[in-house]
């Protein structure tokens, strides 16, 4: 049997209620069996994205293509697709078995096709003892699995999953984010994953897409965006703790923070006397003056982790991420270094300036 | 100034009626003995529900129990359970011609058939009634308003309302003689003035249950319909498979408050039709209400008796009612 195509693909898609526009013209592609994940802030219209792939919702304007094929006009249930609802939505008068069973039935497939998919999911997600259970008997995770399950016996060409974890306690979600990692791997088959939670993207994605109001931010590699955000946005929403931020402007080549000194970056940077901002994740400041970009601040607070410690300055606002244990205490003065390379440079706009070749 | 004083002296007069039960109920509470103090406050109305209630109860299965016609409980003679014998005696219950209290056996298949068909239709009414206002369709406020007015009105005002429309000279028959036909007598053929009963009763309280099921149906989560979209279910395979089952408690609680309330059926028909023609339209509390209070003679005693019968089908509904509510709320919970 060849292997269904599973790559999506979105063109310009516009999505309007009434008269309120809440996707801008958002393209991208999905290759077949990539692990992508829609990750932005809570109302950045990543799930009305992820309902018009899957056809709950209407495509306004643009083009949805799955292996190819114009699907705006197909109902959900021609698309091919399986949807992991962030409620669940199990059938709560059905078994976990009919729960998993009742999409197969819908498709007219024999009995012995059935017990052998739903058997087969089962033992794979560790549910084989809850099969005659009613979904009220079972645990959060164990609910979880009986969502992933029912998509799995139909085969879909593309998984889709709309905040799937958020109502699992914290221990359990870092459990079911490298078991479905681990699922991803064994059946290769395309997976779309909505979550506001950057550290699930980072951890699980292939590729990421970052949306905010209803707009394409970046789409890349993780790994690409923590390095190379391509705005400040992305930079500040990507990565944890967060970037810190500092308003300064061009003197000379330099750039001049107010009352906190001057700092020499990679960037390209513009005319003087341009107002900017600069950013610095909190693992790239170093403690301790060295040769330029040294700026001193009071510590505001401190949290030891015990293998880490994060020290909160104030004047300028700044988390430092110092491995180990500190003692620094609240209310000393302390010395910090901002190493050139490791400084993004956004413009006005909040646009990332580039670096200089060299 | 006089405003001021006018205003301190309502404020005296409000405390001091506010204070009037001070005195009696620290003494009850002094001298009652602790935990008997609830009795106090549920007295009066303990009270009310034993001369109205709970008195009437008791004297219904003493008049069972004794016959002639003397209204005094002093002046009847004690018969035991001959009052019922004389009701349960039949040759063959389905011909009540054959038994011996004849009008309480046509009273008894008159409601069988009322109550059969009345629910079945109201039911099948009233669900699919909640499934259209369920939907996004134009006006559903008016509609679900409009579905609901007749609950309101008084079943003596709705049974007058349909005299009006269906008399020999009604709305109905002008509306007929108005489009050229003749006109029907439709309350004094058996067929039609029994079906208009169940017509009328069924406009009446349909709006009750109809509100019943259309919080059933919004109780349930729009993601689950959105799954089945997902699961390529149907539309009427998604009714049977989802809507049905997940309706089940809210029509249970239908059937079983529409069961009893149609085997209770009464003013509305008393007043549209009076029981007739003959006794095509006689139910059975109507049977009780004739015998006891209405008839040249009242044999007060075969009233009670029957009323006590009417009471364990009664009983009986209710208590499957309570179990179906109790199963509901804990599959809920």
């Amino acid at each position: 049997m060849s292997r269904i195509d599973g790559s999506l693909a979105l063109q310009d898609v516009v999505k309007r209620f009434g008269n309120t526009e809440v996707v801008h013209g958002v393209s991208f592609d999905v290759a077949d069996g990539e692990f992508v994940v829609f990750v932005g802030p809570s109302g950045c219209g990543k799930s009305t994205l992820l309902r018009m792939i899957c056809g709950l919702e209407s495509v306004t304007e643009g083009e949805v293509r799955i292996g190819g094929e114009r699907v705006n006009d197909l109902p959900a249930a021609r698309r091919g697709l399986a949807l992991v609802f962030q409620s669940y939505a199990l059938y709560p008068h059905m078994s976990v078995y009919q729960n998993m069973a009742f999409g197969l039935e819908n498709l007219g497939m024999p009995k012995t096709e059935i017990q052998a998919r739903v058997g087969e999911a089962a033992r794979m997600l560790r549910l084989e003892e809850y099969l005659q259970r009613k979904p009220t008997a079972l645990s959060g995770g164990q609910r979880q699995r009986v969502a992933i399950g029912r998509a799995i016996v139909r085969e879909p060409r593309i998984f889709l999953f709309d905040e799937p974890l958020s109502n699992l306690d914290a221990e359990l979600r870092v459990g079911m984010r490298a078991e479905l990692v681990d699922l991803h791997r064994r059946l290769g088959t395309t997976m779309i994953y909505v979550t506001h939670d950057q550290v699930e993207a980072m951890t699980m994605a292939d590729k990421i897409v970052v949306l905010r109001a209803g707009r394409v931010e970046q789409v890349g590699l993780p790994l690409e965006l923590y390095n190379n955000p391509c705005n400040r946005f992305v930079a500040g929403f990507i990565g944890s703790p967060r970037m810190n931020f500092l308003e300064g402007r061009v003197v000379d080549g330099v750039i001049e923070l107010p009352g906190l000194g001057v700092v020499r970056t990679r960037a390209r940077l513009p005319a003087g006397g341009t107002p900017i901002s600069i950013g610095i994740r909190p693992e790239h400041i170093h403690a301790g003056h060295q040769a330029d970009n040294n700026l001193t601040g009071a510590v505001a607070g401190v949290e030891q982790l015990g293998g880490l410690s994060y020290v909160r300055l104030a004047g300028p606002d700044i988390t430092i991420q110092i491995p180990g244990q500190t003692r620094l205490a609240a209310g000393a003065a302390t010395p910090i270094h901002f190493p050139a390379g490791a400084i993004h440079v956004f413009d006005a706009d909040g646009l990332t300036l580039p670096r200089q070749t060299p | 100034m006089i405003g001021t004083i006018a205003s301190q002296a309502a404020g005296r007069l409000y405390a001091a009626v506010m204070n009037l039960p001070e005195r009696p109920m620290r003494w009850a509470q002094g001298h009652l003995p602790d935990g008997r103090l609830g009795w106090l406050f549920v007295g009066p109305n303990l009270a009310i529900f034993a001369v109205f209630t709970f008195l009437p109860i008791i004297v219904d299965f003493y008049y069972a129990g004794t016959g002639g016609t003397n209204l005094l409980p002093t002046e009847r003679p004690w018969v035991g359970l001959e009052n019922f014998a004389s009701l349960l005696a039949c040759k063959d219950y389905f011909e009540p011609n054959s038994c011996v209290r004849d009008q309480f056996w046509y009273a008894i298949w008159n409601t069988v058939k009322f109550v059969a068909l009345q629910v079945a239709l109201m039911l099948a009414f009233s669900l699919v009634t909640a499934l259209v206002l369920n939907r996004k369709i134009i006006g559903r406020g008016f509609f679900r308003a409009a579905f609901f007015y007749p609950v309101l009105l008084s079943p003596v005002v709705v049974a007058l309302i349909w005299k009006w429309v269906l008399q020999r000279d009604g709305v109905l028959n002008a509306a007929f003689v108005g489009a050229g036909l003749q006109p029907v007598e439709w309350l004094l053929s058996a067929r039609s003035a029994f079906g208009w009963t169940v017509f009328v009763s069924i406009w009446a309280h349909m709006g009750f249950y109809t509100l019943i099921l259309l919080a059933g149906l919004q109780a349930i989560p729009a993601d689950i319909y959105e799954a089945a979209a997902m699961d390529a279910a149907p539309p009427l395979r998604v009714f049977r498979r989802i809507t049905l089952p997940l309706l089940m408690p809210s029509v249970l609680v239908v059937l079983v408050l529409g069961l009893i309330r149609a085997v209770q059926i009464f003013d509305e028909v008393y007043v549209l039709t009076g029981g007739g023609p003959g006794s095509a339209t006689t139910y059975l509390v109507e049977f009780i209400y004739n015998t006891g209070f209405s008839a040249q003679v009242r044999q007060y005693g075969l009233a009670a008796a029957a009323s006590l019968l009417l009471a364990g089908v009664l009983l009986v509904l209710t208590l499957i009612q309570l179990r179906g509510m109790r199963a509901k709320g804990s599959s809920r919970g």
